[in-house]
């Protein structure tokens, strides 16, 4: 006779398949105090850049029947800022990768938090 | 270009372990691996506009102590040698034919300065005549310069829809886009017209600000008008 895995398969107190029993007892499982250093994850900005000076280009391409020539200004204001962003950007990144430390700084990237953490490390 | 730049300071001071000097020079790659330099070797610095800006600028005493590659053959300071044009035949050639590639593209001017100065000649009064452009290589820069396009559409998938997102467009691709663009349009051809007739004529509209590469990007522009609800999607 085949006990063993209808007993074992059932959902008694012993196995995990059992309904939850409120309330869940907390189990440590690492020990809770700060990390020493940051993850990089939630570094990627969240933004849609120049979408002020695209929505005037395209206006302007509306009423011009998508005529380049004749809203130079607009498709120059969005280029610029295109490019104002990108070269921002490259900085940030630059001064990023080698964790340089700007005084003053109000956002800082992964690096240059682990620097400041290794030289400041959270206390116990 | 910028996957590409990597700083030196540590890989020179390997390399010349004697005496460590820090160089703070950025390496541009424009080939796609290391041949048989090491990537700290500085690209050439071939063309005599080149050398002038970097003495204007007082850049050149930097460059001076790093190693540098040689140029390419291609790569002269002849006053012949045009970047763009450089650039049209590599995209023209096939299968590593440059020679014809080159060919093709020295008739495709030629055909250019042909009509213009038939044009020209054409022309009744002074300033008609003065509004032709006999120039072919000016012509070839109008039309890519006409022909970039100044968005681009990107496919980013949420809840399981594929969305085209309009976005800006790097400088580099839109160059690239550009010249492919009028190279499709001047192969969708008849068999008995020739390349450098139809890219003559594909040249010519585009710098006119006509034909069919402008009302491509046209197009394109007006797809992501349509699409610029979406455009909030972008780097989310």
């Amino acid at each position: 006779m085949r006990f063993n895995t209808t007993l074992f398969s059932a959902a008694n107190q012993a196995n995990s398949r059992r309904p939850q029993k409120d309330p869940v007892p907390f189990q440590m499982l690492l020990p809770l105090e700060l990390g020493k250093t940051v993850s990089g994850k939630g570094d990627k900005l969240k933004e849609a850049v120049c979408m002020q000076e695209m929505a005037v280009m395209f206006a302007c391409f509306k009423k011009t029947e998508f005529n380049q020539q004749e809203c130079l200004n607009e498709v120059a204001s969005f280029q610029t800022c295109f490019n104002n962003y990108n070269d921002k950007m490259k900085l940030s990144r630059e001064q990023g990768r080698k964790g340089i430390l700007v005084p003053g700084e109000k956002t800082l990237t992964h690096r240059q938090l682990n620097k400041l953490l290794r030289r400041f490390p959270p206390k116990k | 270009m910028n996957f590409n730049s990597r700083f030196l300071n540590k890989k020179l001071c390997n390399y010349h372990f004697r005496n460590c000097i820090r160089w703070f020079v950025v390496q541009n790659r424009l080939y796609a691996k290391a041949t048989s330099f090491p990537d700290f070797f500085q690209n050439p610095i071939f063309r005599k506009e080149d050398q002038a800006k970097l003495i204007e600028n007082s850049e050149l005493a930097k460059l001076a102590a790093v190693p540098v590659r040689p140029p390419a053959s291609y790569e002269t300071c002849s006053v012949y040698h045009d970047p763009l044009v450089n650039k049209v035949i590599n995209h023209v050639m096939e299968m590593g034919k440059k020679q014809l590639a080159r060919s093709l593209v020295e008739k495709a001017f030629e055909n250019i300065k042909r009509i213009q100065i038939e044009r020209y000649h054409l022309a009744q009064t002074q300033e008609e005549k003065n509004k032709i452009e006999l120039n072919p290589k000016s012509i070839l820069y109008n039309a890519v310069e006409n022909c970039k396009p100044l968005l681009q559409l990107s496919p980013i998938k949420r809840g399981g829809i594929t969305y085209q997102v309009p976005g800006p467009i790097t400088e580099k691709r839109s160059l690239f886009l550009s010249i492919k663009w009028l190279l499709e349009a001047t192969n969708d051809k008849e068999r008995t017209v020739h390349f450098p007739e139809q890219f003559a004529w594909e040249l010519l509209d585009a710098a006119n600000n006509t034909g069919k590469v402008v009302k491509r990007k046209q197009d394109l522009h007006r797809q992501c008008e349509a699409n610029r609800a979406y455009a909030h999607y972008r780097w989310q």
